[in-house]
């Protein structure tokens, strides 16, 4: 324990302001001796205290941290939702026009087809990405011989580019590429993975799917740690099965980090881009039918012709919607708990 | 553990100053081209900051010697090289642009020279190189001109028009003539079915539906004279679409004609499931070590049109009308363009000279038995005539527009006249809003 940590956690530093309160926590129960005697410390150690720790101490700890966070997460909003009320380029600054883009929004055709899209793929993804990685953790949770080589086999596609993985798929399911190879030989004749708009919109679901099965059960493996053998032990005494034991024990144990999942796949879900960008094209498909509200901000917002308010006004809305979804995930987490 | 109060002091110093430079990086204004005067005169000396194009990979030694000859010929100067990839070249230069950090001296197309232009960036060489012009062909020189605007922002440089690639094999295969490709839109759809036809919609002959190239090859009138508003959604253009939708509905077309990118047609190209490809000459060679069979095949014609005239791509040099060296950027900028280095940079690949009189030496007119001598022949003689028919106005958000409009017609899901319609609205209504 260093002279550093525990001035943070007592001593004057806690009278000037709100921010020292968190720290005081953990200091607290890792050194409970700490605090057993604060009317009668060591006349030098206080000393040094008063001396380092002046009132703007804790913002200087805080500093970097809130330089970090205001800088490059809370001034980019913060512009971002300016932006979106003008009608500014990227190399032109822009006037005032009030709610002119989020009109505009309404009576555009892509902006809806983008919003259909994101939507539909939170609702294909996030159930699978629900269950399947808890399959996959309770199958590679067991202690087999060679089981780790199955965990991180796993776990590859996560690690891997999503470009090159978006790449090899296109390879792999176009129209002549070697899955329609296989159909072919078998008779199936040629799907049109890539060329038709549903086609391609689940394709691209299910490289996401795939890509995030790895890391989700990594989340689910650590969850399932925490289960009590002796509630499964019970449980197959009392005549319980495998399925039974699942949906009684298993689940249950692990539902707040099923609401986890539920709530980071969704928000990454909406906010797909990659692999519809690789699987679609920059045009977002047959037409721009798969195009996602993401996809629709880069194609609106960037380049040296990029119109920034608008696609302001589009990202304030992807926000708008991923802060619904959150809230949507965490409420009916708590609706179940009471 | 102790921190001293002169730590804490010079930490905190530290990370004000980090907000500071984010912050900066972050407000920085866009240039209002206020900045600048377009005069070019005064000393050639600074350190020029020189951005090109995805160039560094296979001409390293060319640029070297070429910056190192400025360098003697201009003692007191320096030229410092940057190099971007070719992908999300466009959001580079913005957001150099919009930092302030943008090089003196850029390459650019003329289709990002019209944002920099009217964001007050890019120098008017009409005004501050005009004494060069005549060096230049004149159909290049005005290639960086904008309807609507006084002047011209960029040096032309190298120019390029794509021949057309054919796989013979696949044209006898359909019982075609395999020495006398399409030359005509009419002689190409008549291939294109009858390939087909032959081989059961298991070749196709094009991978791409039309582009706005293809609009102009066509004969289709793009945009009127002032720069306001575009016009293919002219009866030609119709009947283009048609024309496209029937080759789509027979197989003609590749069945992913209206998603592929470029790689996706020159991978089908090779191998051998699409007859037909525009490419440049750098192809040759690609195709000798990636795909001998084909090599074997390879027939090479001029580009598809019906106007007498081939498509050219041009690439330019801007000079940032901000910098601070401008006498310097101005002379480096001449210099690479210039016909000597112009000429010398056509050595080194097959891109073709935009200056006067360039494209009449023997090494753009003799032919010497060489497939890639008889490309480079084939395309300067097409280069004399050739138009760059991508308006300069039309950006990369209303190509999109223009693509995904095209492709709900060959789809069937709309007309293609209020596909086109559709297009060239939207196209006219993104044209006014940029003001």
């Amino acid at each position: 324990m260093t002279a550093m940590t525990k001035g943070s956690g007592n001593g004057p530093v806690g009278k000037t302001g709100p921010a020292a309160a968190p720290p005081a926590e953990p200091t607290a129960k890792a050194a409970p001796s700490s605090l057993s005697s604060p009317s009668a410390p060591d006349p030098k150690r206080r000393g040094r205290a008063v001396r380092t720790h002046l009132p703007s101490s804790p913002w200087l700890f805080l500093a970097p941290g809130l330089l970090v966070v205001g800088g490059f997460s809370l001034y980019p909003f913060v512009s971002t939702v300016l932006n979106s009320f003008t009608d500014k380029r990227t190399l032109i600054d822009g006037q005032w026009v009030g709610g002119a883009n989020y009109q505009e929004l309404i009576h555009d055709e892509m902006f809806w087809i983008g919003l259909r899209n994101s939507a539909l793929y939170v609702l294909g993804v996030v159930p699978l990405l629900v269950i399947l990685p808890l399959l996959l953790a309770l199958l590679v949770q067991r202690h087999l011989p060679g089981i780790t080589f199955f965990r991180s086999a796993f776990y590859t596609p996560v690690v891997a580019s999503v470009v090159v993985v978006g790449l090899i798929w296109v390879w792999l399911l176009d129209d002549r590429g070697l899955v329609n190879s296989v159909l072919g030989a078998v008779g199936l004749g040629t799907v049109p993975f890539l060329s038709d708009q549903w086609l391609l919109l689940l394709s691209a679901m299910m490289v996401t799917v795939w890509k995030g099965l790895g890391y989700y059960m990594i989340i689910y493996l650590a969850a399932l740690t925490n289960v009590p053998r002796e509630l499964h032990e019970a449980c197959a005494v009392d005549g319980a099965g495998a399925v039974r034991r699942f949906f009684t024990v298993t689940v249950p144990a692990v539902r707040s980090t099923m609401v986890l999942v539920g709530a980071l796949s969704s928000v990454s879900a909406f906010k797909v881009f990659s692999e519809v960008y690789l699987m679609a094209g920059d045009g977002g498909g047959p037409g721009g039918a798969d195009t996602t509200l993401v996809m629709l901000v880069q194609r609106v917002g960037t380049g040296l012709s990029g119109r920034v308010g608008y696609a302001s006004a589009i990202s304030v809305v992807v926000f708008v919607i991923t802060l619904g979804l959150m809230l949507l995930v965490l409420r009916a987490n708590r609706k179940e708990d009471s | 553990m102790r921190i001293s109060r002169r730590a804490a002091r010079r930490a905190a110093a530290a990370t004000a100053m980090a907000a500071a430079s984010a912050l900066a990086l972050t407000a920085c204004g866009s240039g209002d081209g206020s900045g600048g005067s377009d005069s070019a005169s005064g000393k050639i000396e600074g350190t020029v900051k020189f951005q090109t194009w995805n160039l560094k990979t296979n001409f390293k030694s060319y640029f070297e010697g070429l910056i190192a000859d400025f360098e003697k010929e201009h003692p007191g100067t320096e030229v410092e090289w940057i190099d971007q990839p070719a992908e999300n070249y466009a959001d580079k230069i913005s957001a150099d642009a919009a930092g302030g950090t943008l090089p003196d001296v850029v390459n650019v197309s003329p289709d990002l020279a019209v944002p920099l232009a009217k964001a007050g960036l890019a120098l008017d060489l009409d005004k501050a190189a005009g004494k060069y012009k005549g060096e230049y062909l004149d159909g290049a020189w005005k290639s960086h001109q904008i309807p609507g605007m006084e002047g011209t922002y960029a040096f032309p440089w190298y120019l390029n028009t794509g021949p057309m690639f054919y796989n013979k094999k696949l044209f006898k295969e359909a019982g075609l003539d395999a020495d006398k490709p399409p030359k005509t839109y009419d002689e190409l759809f008549d291939a294109a079915k009858d390939i087909a036809k032959k081989s059961d919609g298991r070749i196709a002959t094009l991978g791409n539906a039309p582009a706005i190239e293809d609009f102009g090859r066509y004969g289709v009138p793009l945009m009127n004279e002032q720069g306001t508003k575009f016009t293919f959604n002219d009866p030609k253009g119709v009947e283009l679409i048609k024309k496209y939708k029937e080759l789509y509905d027979a197989g003609a077309l590749d069945s992913q004609a209206l998603t592929n990118e470029a790689e996706a047609t020159g991978r089908k190209f090779k191998q051998q499931s699409i007859a037909m490809n525009p490419g440049s000459a750098l192809d040759l060679d690609k195709f000798k070590k990636e795909a001998p069979s084909l090599y074997k095949n390879i027939g090479i014609t001029p580009a598809v049109t019906n106007t007498g005239k081939d498509n050219m791509y041009v690439q330019g040099v801007m000079v940032n009308s901000q910098s601070k060296v401008k006498p310097a950027a101005v002379a480096f900028a001449h210099f690479v363009t210039n016909a000597e280095n112009q000429m010398d940079f056509a050595h080194e690949v097959t891109v073709f000279p935009s200056t006067e009189g360039s494209l009449d030496d023997p090494f753009f007119t003799k032919e010497d038995g060489k497939d890639e001598t008889r490309v480079r022949v084939a395309a300067a003689k097409s280069l004399k005539t050739a138009v760059n028919y991508t308006p300069v106005m039309l950006n990369d958000q209303m190509k999109t527009v223009l693509r995904n409009e095209v492709a709900k017609a060959m789809q069937g899901k709309k007309a293609p006249q209020r596909a086109l319609d559709d297009a060239v609205a939207e196209c006219d209504r993104l044209l006014k809003s940029a003001g």
